[in-house]
């Protein structure tokens, strides 16, 4: 497949600048597949797996919040938080699960307490599936 | 030397030293945090400069709709969000920001989001409005706070409640040099230099939801870089100061001991010329 020019960039860094097959990440309208030769775009991301084809290899990764703008061939992504699959804390992340777990089951719990953990518990979410994958 | 004791001369060396002691620790231990804050800095300006370039990108090309966030109002109230220390003795980083947004504050109503201990202290002693003093530990927060604060801002925005959001920084050039800055990051400039061609460009799901998600996350990034230059200005700048201070107190020591010297001869000359003259 042709490759194109990929950025990821993050508040810790650059996570990623190099060519790629593929692209596929969870914007907040669903899944989006970048190829090469793709037309002008902007999606905001939600929270979800992307996945990245390099040299025929897959990588996956934990990418949360931020944006992904494909501007005259050169696709940048620039999510609040990436994580390769293979540096994602497993352990932490089902921690983190556990309690947002707690959180929501117990009955005392605040509105904003609430809010909390929910996005907690996806994010964590998000991050178990993905390092189950590597 | 007469009048001055060798003794009284020794006392203020001794504390002359147990001075320079101290601000030779602070010059450590700030060298220390510059070097991790300075790695951040040079981290998070990739993130910085691409969304800033990106989002400008999509402002340029963006003629055929009016976003809220693109439409300037008439300024009756701004909110300025300031970035300072949590501590003194930084030579005049904390003076120098806070200087700077005084004199764009002037006349002006405005609702002061300040970060960092002094900014606090600052603005409740000038009785300038103030949003929220939950941000009084600049150290302690996060990208996560850095998001929150830019959501909280772009709904206030969006309701109203102000025309106008502006931050107050310091640049961090190099370890020498800091320089206080302001930057308007509400409502967003429309520059017609080298757009993008408006007719071939897809928003997920459509430009007018894609603006309303993408600019609180940009404002959060801007924030965060904000943030990382204005700490690692911090410490640059204590470092310098302390440096300095310990070279002040260096200079006084070496003054100090020559004159312990000179009066601890003139002593001892003295009590020879009365020996030689009683015998």
């Amino acid at each position: 497949m042709t490759p194109f020019d990929l950025k990821i960039v993050t508040p810790d860094g650059l996570a990623f600048e190099g060519q790629a097959e593929e692209l596929i990440v969870r914007t907040t309208s669903g899944d989006i597949g970048v190829l090469a030769g793709h037309l002008n775009c902007v999606a905001p991301l939600g929270m979800g797996r992307a996945t990245i084809v390099i040299d025929g290899q897959k990588r996956y990764a934990a990418c949360i919040g931020g944006m992904l703008s494909v501007v005259n061939g050169a696709v940048t992504l620039v999510p609040t938080t990436f994580e390769w699959a293979d540096q994602i804390d497993a352990q932490r992340a089902e921690a983190s699960y556990q309690r947002a777990q707690t959180i929501l089951q117990d009955k005392n719990s605040t509105d904003t307490d609430i809010k909390l953990a929910e996005a907690r518990l996806r994010r964590a979410l998000v991050r178990k599936n993905v390092a189950s994958m590597k | 030397m007469a009048g001055v004791s060798t003794k009284e001369i020794k006392t203020r060396i001794r504390s002359m030293e147990s001075t320079k002691q101290i601000t030779k620790a602070m010059e450590m231990v700030a060298a220390s945090k510059l070097r991790h804050a300075q790695a951040r800095v040079q981290n998070s300006r990739p993130y910085f400069e691409i969304l800033y370039s990106t989002i400008t990108d999509i402002v340029n090309s963006n003629t055929e709709f009016s976003s809220p966030y693109l439409t300037q109002r008439p300024v009756k109230k701004t909110a300025f969000v300031v970035i300072a220390g949590d501590r003194g003795l930084a030579g005049g980083y904390n003076s120098n920001i806070l200087k700077l947004v005084q004199s764009q504050i002037d006349g002006k109503t405005v609702s002061v989001l300040p970060i960092g201990k002094k900014a606090v202290d600052y603005f409740r002693s000038h009785k300038v409005p103030m949003m929220t003093e939950n941000y009084s530990n600049a150290a302690d927060i996060n990208v996560g706070d850095c998001f929150s604060i830019a959501k909280q801002l772009s709904q206030a925005y969006l309701k109203g409640e102000f025309d106008e959001v502006v931050i107050g920084y310091t640049n961090f050039v190099s370890v020498l040099s800091q320089t206080p800055a302001t930057l308007k990051m509400l409502p967003l400039v429309h520059e017609s230099d080298d757009p993008v061609d408006p007719a071939y460009i897809i928003y997920e799901p459509g430009s007018e939801e894609v603006f309303e998600k993408i600019v609180p996350e940009y404002l959060g990034g801007i924030l965060y870089g904000a943030l990382c230059e204005s700490r690692a200005a911090e410490q640059a700048a204590r470092r310098t100061a302390m440096d300095s201070a310990t070279q002040n107190a260096e200079d006084m020591i070496a003054d100090l001991s020559l004159k312990f010297n000179q009066a601890r001869q003139a002593a001892i000359t003295q009590e020879i010329t009365e020996i030689v003259a009683g015998s």
